[in-house]
């Protein structure tokens, strides 16, 4: 059973995903720049493990580790080393010694398993073709050329010899190749991602689905602060990844030309992340990202708007605080309660949303509140309000 | 060529009077200054030094080791829909807005919200909130910690804020959670007590 966007069949398809290659475990660095580009990760690595944003939940840990298991197979997991950072961004990378980063804004966006399988597949892929190993030499090599291309223009500047601007299109190309590198790149990990899902469990339709949605939040942050939203149609010049709808077009094309389905595993996702959820919305809810923080919540909710999501609402909305938004919020709160009457800070919200529209009601709400948490750090400063 | 625009890049160097850049300040200790190009005025019972650079229009940062060892930041009646501090990226990441209509128990809120987008970290966090007198008014304390990314040091902080004729007024402290902070939380309590609004008499 899936819920996965069916593409139709690309009329020419250009794209096709690569034969899994052979895998060694255990890999060792060969060659003086990939034992740095390695030395460097294993420090960065230390920092990470060490750092107060890293969360430390075994279980959720396991968990990250057997959809990357599913997805790559036994042997290719194997050395992987998993980190949950709280970062509200939309990210996960990966070091080229095995270390894979994910961030919580990208645990709060994926909204299945079958997607959570295609971005860290794709990471894995980045590990397994070693791309920082061979950006790094390309970005060196680029930026020599770029480096001798403005010693050469200044030469023609000064002396008269050749022209300035040819040496300026050197280094003009030079620094753009390595942009384009990261592109080529990017979508090279894209199609071993496909290869993986291709032997997994999981319908490979689903990977595209994430990029629609990044697109549609982009543009819905966008409208709120009144921006032009971004083209997805052209590369910008410095783009390290191909646009969102690119990589949504193949995707969806590659995932119709394979014809095969699979599970989604949502029900397995949801249940996972339960805990944490409440925990992300919070981070999400701090940055004053009013539209695309309520697209985010609606996508979520889907057709069942669960407590969490409401009071997240209710949060959202009392934050912006216009008059029409508190009473937007209250009825947020109100439904939140219905479901889930235990919750003491949707009390607190409704009755600060009520104080602030002029309300007495917010009074009670607020008594309610206290009386559900008593120990409540803004116990005090809550109670001033009541009289 | 080349020699003439360098020599008259030199000559404009030279003779380049720029606005002049602010200076760090040594405030005396027992003196009485009005802070933040506002009303604000502070007694301080210790040397301080002001931060020449302000973090915003209404407010200023005064230390006793350095930029982030012990600051205390006061900000002197920040409008309706301003925010806190200066925008680094108004585009991408801007700042949450004060507005006059907030609850005293929304200031938490709004300072813990700008500094996460600020410093583009998640973990930061409001300890405690409790009711106080500052500047004579009804006013909020509240605690707090955080932590900037890829720094990895807690730093704890306390702010004391309140609402007069629709502006903010503030006045925050903080320091590394190891030896600064419990150290300097007497000396920023200490100016706290002493502040006052206008020349002499409370508002």
């Amino acid at each position: 059973m899936t819920a996965c966007l069916l593409g139709a069949l690309p009329a020419d398809a250009k794209e096709s995903i690569p034969i899994l290659p052979p895998y060694t475990g255990a890999y060792q660095p060969q060659g003086v720049d990939e034992r740095g580009v390695w030395m460097v990760a294993d420090e960065d690595e230390r920092m990470l493990r060490d750092s107060k944003a890293v969360i430390n939940d075994a279980k959720l840990n396991q968990y990250l580790r057997d959809v990357v298991c599913r997805t790559v197979g036994d042997a290719r997991c194997n050395g992987v080393r998993i980190y949950v950072v709280r970062d509200a961004d939309f990210n996960a990378w990966m070091a080229p010694n095995g270390t894979l980063a994910v961030n919580t804004g990208l645990l709060l966006r994926v909204r299945n398993e079958a997607e959570l399988a295609g971005v860290l597949g794709h990471e894995f892929a980045h590990f397994e073709l070693r791309h920082s190993l061979l950006g790094y030499k390309h970005k060196r090599t680029a930026g020599d050329i770029a480096a001798w291309a403005g010693v050469g223009a200044a030469a023609a500047a000064a002396y008269g010899y050749g022209s300035v601007r040819s040496y300026q299109s050197i280094e003009r190309s030079a620094i753009g190749s390595i942009y384009a590198f990261s592109r080529v790149q990017e979508r090279e990990a894209d199609l071993m991602s496909m290869a993986y899902l291709k032997s997994s469990v999981y319908d490979p339709r689903c990977f595209a689905d994430i990029w629609d949605r990044l697109m549609d939040e982009a543009d819905a942050t966008a409208r709120g602060r009144k921006q032009r939203s971004a083209r997805y149609d052209r590369v910008a010049f410095f783009a390290s990844h191909p646009t969102s709808l690119e990589r949504a077009t193949y995707l969806r094309g590659i995932a119709a030309t394979m014809g095969k389905a699979g599970e989604d595993d949502s029900a397995r996702f949801r249940m996972a992340l339960a805990g944490w959820r409440p925990e992300f919305l919070t981070d999400q809810l701090k940055l004053n990202d009013f539209e695309g923080t309520d697209y985010l919540i609606g996508e979520l909710a889907g057709a069942e708007w669960t407590a969490d999501l409401l009071f997240s609402r209710g949060e959202l909305y009392r934050a912006r605080g216009n008059p029409r938004d508190l009473v937007s919020a209250i009825s947020f709160y109100r439904d939140a309660l219905l479901q889930d009457p235990t919750n003491a800070n949707a009390y607190r919200g409704m009755g600060l949303a009520q104080l602030r529209s002029r309300d007495p009601a917010g009074v009670e709400t607020l008594k309610k509140y206290l009386g559900m948490k008593p120990d409540a750090s803004d116990r005090a400063m809550i109670s001033t309000l009541l009289q | 060529m080349a020699h003439k625009i360098l020599s008259s890049i030199a000559a404009l160097a030279l003779f380049w009077v720029g606005p002049a850049v602010a200076s760090n300040k040594l405030i005396a200790q027992g003196t009485s200054v009005t802070v933040a190009k506002s009303p604000l005025t502070i007694t301080s019972d210790r040397e301080w030094n002001k931060m020449g650079a302000r973090p915003g229009r209404n407010s200023e940062t005064w230390t006793i080791d350095g930029d982030g060892l012990n600051d205390v930041t006061f900000y002197g009646g920040i409008e309706n829909d301003r925010p806190l501090f200066r925008e680094v990226d108004r585009r991408s990441k801007p700042l949450p807005r004060f507005s006059s209509t907030m609850l005293l128990t929304d200031l938490p809120e709004l300072f813990e919200n700008s500094y996460s987008i600020a410093l583009h970290t998640q973990l930061m966090k409001i300890d405690s909130v409790e009711p106080m007198t500052f500047l004579g008014q009804k006013g909020i304390r509240f605690s707090f910690t955080f932590t900037r990314m890829n720094e990895e040091v807690r730093r704890k902080g306390e702010a004391s804020a309140a609402i007069i004729g629709g502006k903010l007024f503030m006045i925050t402290f903080e320091a590394p959670d190891v030896f600064y902070y419990e150290r300097d939380l007497p000396a920023y309590r200490a100016i706290i007590a002493k502040a006052i609004v206008g020349s002499g008499s409370r508002p």
